[in-house]
């Protein structure tokens, strides 16, 4: 929906994400996009690059979140969010509805 | 003038680099931590100096190689010989969500260093506290306040305009001396 204003689809995916998850970590945002976590580094370098997330380490996993800094914040979520709404509903439920609420160590699955 | 990159001070750095662009008319504004360098006399110290510039990063680095930066990856410059590194980060200049309207210049032997007011220095490290919760931000924006005329209106403004005026009273706390 946004490949074209974006330059490609990994990116609009990357923001779908952190609209609906808040953060994210490359190797997360892999698999639940089922792609090399590579091509998801290298999408998020030029997010960071250009001001629009932010990272920082937890541990050894680098957590990305959209960068409160960045000006165009407001207008660029309100952007990803309505676009977000035209996604179809199995999109949705393939890759935006993980669940997110704790889940105790040690519980059998 | 020969320069002692070794032991260069962060603002004739910052003004060397300033006016090497300059010559180049590519402008320049320093932001981040380096104004607080500034600002606070080196009470502060930062190790790299954050200008944000609309020009094309290939017209920055060949610019830079005349006084021996280099590139190190997407953003940054180095010196071998310089403790300091210099990054560009990405335009335009904002504090939160406004534009930067008003900037300082300061004269050096090297040059002018065009730069953040105090006022808007104190809102840059505002935001990090603000947003994250970093507790040397607003150790920075206390010191920025306490070293300099800082518009604390103008602050205030901003800040519920951002939407965080709890964390503004917890700021002013701060700059009266009152324990958090």
């Amino acid at each position: 929906m946004l490949e074209g204003l974006l330059g490609n689809i990994m990116i609009e995916k990357i923001l779908f994400f952190l609209i609906t998850y808040g953060e994210g970590y490359p190797l997360g945002m892999a698999k639940t996009f089922g792609v090399p976590v590579n091509r998801i580094q290298q999408q998020l370098k030029r997010l960071e690059d250009s001001g629009i997330v932010a990272s920082r380490l937890i541990g050894r996993v680098r957590l990305y979140t959209f960068n409160p800094r960045y000006p165009f914040l407001t207008d660029l979520r309100q952007l990803i969010e309505n676009a977000y709404k035209f996604l179809p509903d199995a999109e949705k439920e393939k890759f935006y509805m993980r669940r997110t609420r704790p889940r105790r160590a040690g519980k059998p699955q | 003038m020969k320069i002692d990159w070794k032991h260069v001070h962060i603002k004739d750095l910052a003004a060397i680099v300033v006016e090497t662009l300059k010559k180049k008319n590519i402008d320049i504004l320093l932001v981040g931590g380096a104004c607080i360098s500034i600002y606070t006399d080196n009470k502060y110290i930062s190790g790299d100096l954050d200008f944000v510039s609309h020009a094309a990063l290939k017209e920055i680095s060949e610019a830079l190689q005349e006084i021996g930066f280099h590139r190190k990856s997407s953003r940054h410059f180095m010196r071998d010989d310089c403790p300091f590194f210099v990054e560009f980060v990405s335009p335009p200049a904002a504090v939160g969500s406004e534009p930067i309207h008003s900037k300082k210049e300061i004269n050096t032997k090297y040059g002018k260093i065009v730069l953040l007011t105090p006022t808007d220095t104190v809102k840059d490290r505002l935001v990090s506290y603000y947003y994250w919760n970093d507790p040397q931000a607003l150790e920075q924006a206390a010191m920025v306040a306490e070293a300099q005329k800082v518009d604390l209106n103008e602050v205030r403004r901003w800040s519920l305009q951002e939407g965080f005026k709890e964390k503004y009273d917890s700021f002013i706390a701060r700059l009266r001396g009152k324990k958090l």
